[in-house]
């Protein structure tokens, strides 16, 4: 008897062991957590204090990193080396498991930390190419002796920092997961751009457009989609001459050198497997987990820069807000680098060395998304199943094979052959499932411009250095993808703006629907010269602008792309600097809080006097009052944009989805211009008409049924109209936690703005990173990011900027000129020296 | 009440020293199959022991700076307040030390059963 009791008792003693030792699924692995020594207790504000003192292996020089009040780092060396591996350091020690999983999640290895629910996104991302794109970028940065210096320098930073962490010190959400960070390397540093590059250059609906080509027409799709669309005001102003001697467009057949030769490393040739790929699973993928980069609508930025002869001091003032998704935490953090030949102040991604949109004393530069095409896709015909050769130019030429090893963590490894050609990878086979993020055409290939070799860290590197104009033209040379308007300001006097990039060669329309595989003629023949892409420099209007619209008019030479952000934000960037003289940068700061909704203010009234002559129930005459007496301002408090809101999301509803029709999924949504368009100057377009009644309809009864139709969706979804229809909180923009851990987010943060106007915070997307740079006898600059300094969420300094940046309260930015500089704003002061 | 105290140093100190959670088992179980004079005795001693170390070191840590990292991993685990961590913390250790002391004092209890035959 008592031999049983000891065995039962011992059992159950073992079984609580297992229990509080392992992680169960999602839950955690209580014991560790849980223990008031090693577990998350430790992950209090008393890591927040700054050390006097640090050792830091690898470090030459005794470095000192100044702490302001924001706990923002001023980071003093005495060689790039050493500024560089300090700033590994002080990266990983604010953000080292927020910079770990980014690059997991980037290289498809989520599987290996969350599990199986990470699988399908892992074999997306492998499919993708990500990790391959990176390795092809690190071994051009390689090749670069200052990019190099920066990255491994880097790496040993984050790595000095690993090794110094027990499990104690470690950032909670290892604790949580139950794993441990591996050794940092310069891949991940690679893997952050191509995280950027997947966010802000895969955009594309080749497959939709396709889809919708086929089924209504060329004509049809060009009237909705016009490479010119009405409205907009390009970034480069109509009239700007271009005085270069423009390349021809590649003609409609015969090109030969597709010119992808290095793109071939890393693969192993060979007949792939004609077993089916593990990516048949049906399991959701998406925003379970996110590496902070979600690709979307509300994905863009503003940037402008205004010439001094329209500001107060009489020197130029540059601006820019990046719009990325809203996660915690934050996608940047703010630093300042100093070393000989160096002192630079802004934001960085806390993965890779280098300052990325900031300034120092001579320069200031920002960023918005380009949107040119550099993703296209091509049908394959493949000779038989087993799909190792494909037609190509009249000749079958054989596939490579890449294989993915995905560790699955509690499960067993997956290994994805993924099949390349010379184009790319084959992302999804015609057996498989859609995957969520993206409409990838089955069986096509992947040509993407991030997959070819590049060194934007060298293009950071000279930024960071830049004196004036032609240090900005020479830094971005190095630059390709992802594409941006790089907007540029110096002390002398310079604006200057750039639709910067590496562009494919095209003729008009190359690129909007998926190509044809087998036809040479479709490959990307060359490239638009680096000296000939959209931009302007110190233009007579006394200002620079961009919003992610279109590049240029139509003087401008080449084709690069289609698809660009429609035309609000540019339209009232620029209406506003048009109006505007003696400029300050309280005014900057006031104009990047604008709320103003030109697409509602174009709209609207000819939509309410539609409306008014029909009869309208009490709940919708209370909501055409309110859209009445509306200034058009996205306000939190206010219920009129919640109304409009609904109104135009339905009114295209109404007038697009029906026009589906044949093979189409889906009617891909023509932008705001051609509906605006459409509103105010036919109202008996048959796009109006609903194709699935006999009747003919015209805008007024789609607009009449569209308002109806809105005004009850949201009695049903937020009750009687009144306060509860308040716009912040109908929107509800949140602040997810990269994980998704409840309770590690911001929920219900109720702001100002909606995607198309300045102030562009939308539900999950939003001004990431807002800055306004003043040149002078001293530079002065303001900014502001939404979250905080620190990545551990049991830390104040966590999303502490947060309710300042709903506020648009942005904070002057401290720039030091030296580490002993006194400044009422310094917190602590850290020296840091090597040592083994 | 003795052993309680003997236990929660040598816990304490383990865990001090070593970054490991799972002394609030090993030593309620070499007390019980060392010392304790009774089942009920064994499960008492480790229940108090680890419960109240946890209990005093949940409380320390909540006071020196971890209100708001105890408030966000209260609101992963659904509970309303952030100081419910250190209960359900204690009663973790509590119940896991109580288990484990049991489990040492019938191990024992069956040796000398079979020596004692």
């Amino acid at each position: 008897m008592k031999a049983v009791r000891a065995v039962v008792s011992l059992l159950l003693a073992g079984l609580v062991f297992w229990a509080l030792d392992n992680r169960h699924g999602t839950f955690p692995a209580l014991g560790k957590l849980l223990d008031p020594f090693t577990g998350f207790w430790r992950n209090g504000e008393r890591g927040d204090r700054i050390p006097d003192k640090l050792v830091v292996p690898g470090l030459r020089n005794e470095v000192r990193v100044v702490w302001d009040d924001r706990r923002v780092p001023h980071i003093f060396a005495a060689n790039d080396h050493d500024l560089y591996l300090a700033q590994g350091w002080v990266a990983a020690s604010l953000r080292l498991w927020q910079m770990e999983f980014q690059a997991l999640y980037t290289a498809g290895r989520l599987s290996e930390v969350v599990g199986p629910i990470g699988l399908r996104q892992d074999i997306f991302n492998r499919r993708f190419g990500l990790a391959w794109a990176a390795e092809n970028t690190l071994r051009a940065v390689r090749e670069d002796p200052e990019a190099r210096q920066a990255l491994e320098a880097f790496t040993a930073g984050v790595n000095a920092h690993i090794r110094s962490l027990g499990r104690k010190r470690l950032p909670v959400e290892y604790k949580i997961l139950d794993y441990r960070p591996e050794p940092w390397t310069e891949l991940k540093c690679a893997l952050l751009l191509k995280a950027m590059s997947y966010t802000l250059a895969s955009g594309n609906r080749d497959a939709a457009m396709t889809a919708a080509r086929d089924a209504l027409g060329e004509g049809t799709v060009d009237r909705l989609f016009p490479f010119i669309p009405p409205l907009v005001d390009p970034v480069i102003p109509v009239g700007t001459a271009f005085d270069f001697e423009p390349l021809d467009a590649p003609p409609d057949g015969g090109t030969g050198d597709p010119g992808n030769g290095p793109r071939r490393a890393g693969l192993s040739h060979g007949a792939p497997s004609s077993a089916p790929n593990p990516g048949s699973g049906t399991e959701p993928a998406g925003a379970l987990f996110s590496a902070g980069f979600l690709p979307g609508p509300g994905v863009g930025s503003n940037n402008w820069a205004v010439a001094g002869k329209l500001t107060r001091g009489g020197f130029p003032i540059l601006c820019n807000d990046i719009h990325l998704e809203l996660a915690l935490p934050a996608v940047w953090y703010e630093v300042q680098l100093a070393a000989p030949g160096v002192n630079v102040r802004g934001v960085g991604f806390p993965s890779v060395p280098l300052v990325i949109a900031g300034y120092n004393e001579s320069a200031a530069w920002g960023f918005t998304n380009a949107g040119s095409d550099v993703l296209d896709w091509y049908a394959l015909t493949f000779k038989d199943d087993a799909r190792a050769e494909y037609l190509h130019g009249g000749e079958w030429k054989g596939t490579a094979v890449r294989e993915e090893r995905i560790k699955v963590r509690g499960g067993r490894t997956v290994v994805d052959r993924v099949v390349h050609t010379h184009h790319g990878p084959i992302v999804r086979w015609p057996d498989e499932p859609p995957f969520a993020g993206m409409n990838v055409p089955a069986g096509a290939a992947l040509r993407w411009l991030a997959h070819d070799p590049s060194n934007e860290f060298a293009a950071f590197y000279a930024l960071n250095r830049a004196r004036n104009y032609d240090d900005y033209i020479e830094a971005l040379g190095f630059w390709d993808c992802p594409a941006q308007n790089v907007v540029f300001a110096d002390r002398e006097g310079t604006i200057a703006i750039r639709h910067n990039g590496k562009f494919p060669l095209r003729r008009k329309g190359h690129g909007r629907y998926v190509l044809d595989g087998s036809d040479p003629a479709d490959d990307w023949p060359g490239w638009v010269p680096h000296e000939h892409v959209p931009a302007v420099k110190d233009p007579e209007r006394g200002f620079v602008s961009s919003a992610n619209q279109l590049y240029a008019g139509a003087e401008y030479p080449y084709y690069l792309g289609w698809d660009y952000m429609s035309f609000e934000r540019g339209a009232r960037i620029n209406e506003i600097l048009a109006s505007m003289s003696d400029i300050t940068p309280e005014d900057m700061v006031r104009m990047q809080a604008d709320v103003l909704d030109i697409r509602a203010r174009a709209v609207l009234p000819r939509l309410l006097e539609i409306l008014e002559a029909a009869p309208m129930s009490g709940t919708e005459r209370a909501c055409f009052e309110e859209l009445r007496a509306w200034d058009f301002k996205a306000r939190a408090e206010s219920v009129a944009p919640t109304i409009f809101r609904a109104l135009w999301d339905e009114l295209n509803r109404l007038t697009w989805d029906d026009e589906k029709t044949g093979d189409m999924e889906m009617m891909p949504r023509p932008w705001s211009e051609i509906m605006i368009d459409l509103v105010l100057n036919e109202p008996g377009s048959e796009f109006f008409d609903d194709r699935t009644t006999p009747e003919r309809e015209t805008l007024a009864d789609i607009a009449g049924q569209a308002f109806r139709g809105a005004v009850a969706d949201l009695e049903k979804a937020w009750g009687p109209p009144g306060p509860s229809w308040r716009w912040g909180k109908v929107k509800g923009t949140r602040l997810g936690h990269l994980a998704r851990i409840p309770g590690f987010g911001r929920e219900g943060v109720e702001a100002d703005g909606i995607a198309h106007v300045i102030n562009a915070i939308d539900r999950v997307w939003g001004p990431s990173w807002r800055m306004v740079v003043e040149f002078g006898p001293e530079v002065r600059a303001w900014g502001q990011y939404p979250g905080g300094q620190s990545g551990n969420p049991g830390s104040r300094f966590y999303d502490d900027f947060v309710d300042d940046w709903v506020a648009g309260r942005p904070y002057e930015l401290v720039f030091l000129k030296s580490a002993d500089e006194p400044h009422p704003a310094v917190a602590g002061r850290t020296v840091m020296r090597g040592g083994r | 009440m003795i052993a309680v105290v003997i236990c929660l140093m040598v816990m304490g100190a383990m865990q001090a020293l070593t970054p490991f959670w799972w002394w609030v088992m090993i030593v309620p179980f070499a007390f019980g199959a060392a010392a304790a004079g009774s089942g009920r005795k064994a499960f008492w001693t480790g229940f108090f022991a680890a419960g109240l170390l946890w209990l005093g070191a949940g409380l320390y840590f909540l006071l020196a700076g971890g209100g708001i990292i105890a408030g966000r991993m209260a609101a992963m685990f659904g509970l309303g307040r952030g100081w419910l961590m250190v209960p359900v913390a204690a009663l973790v250790a509590a119940l896991a030390g109580a288990v484990s002391a049991y489990a040492g004092y019938a191990v024992r209890a069956a040796r000398r059963k079979r020596a004692g035959r």
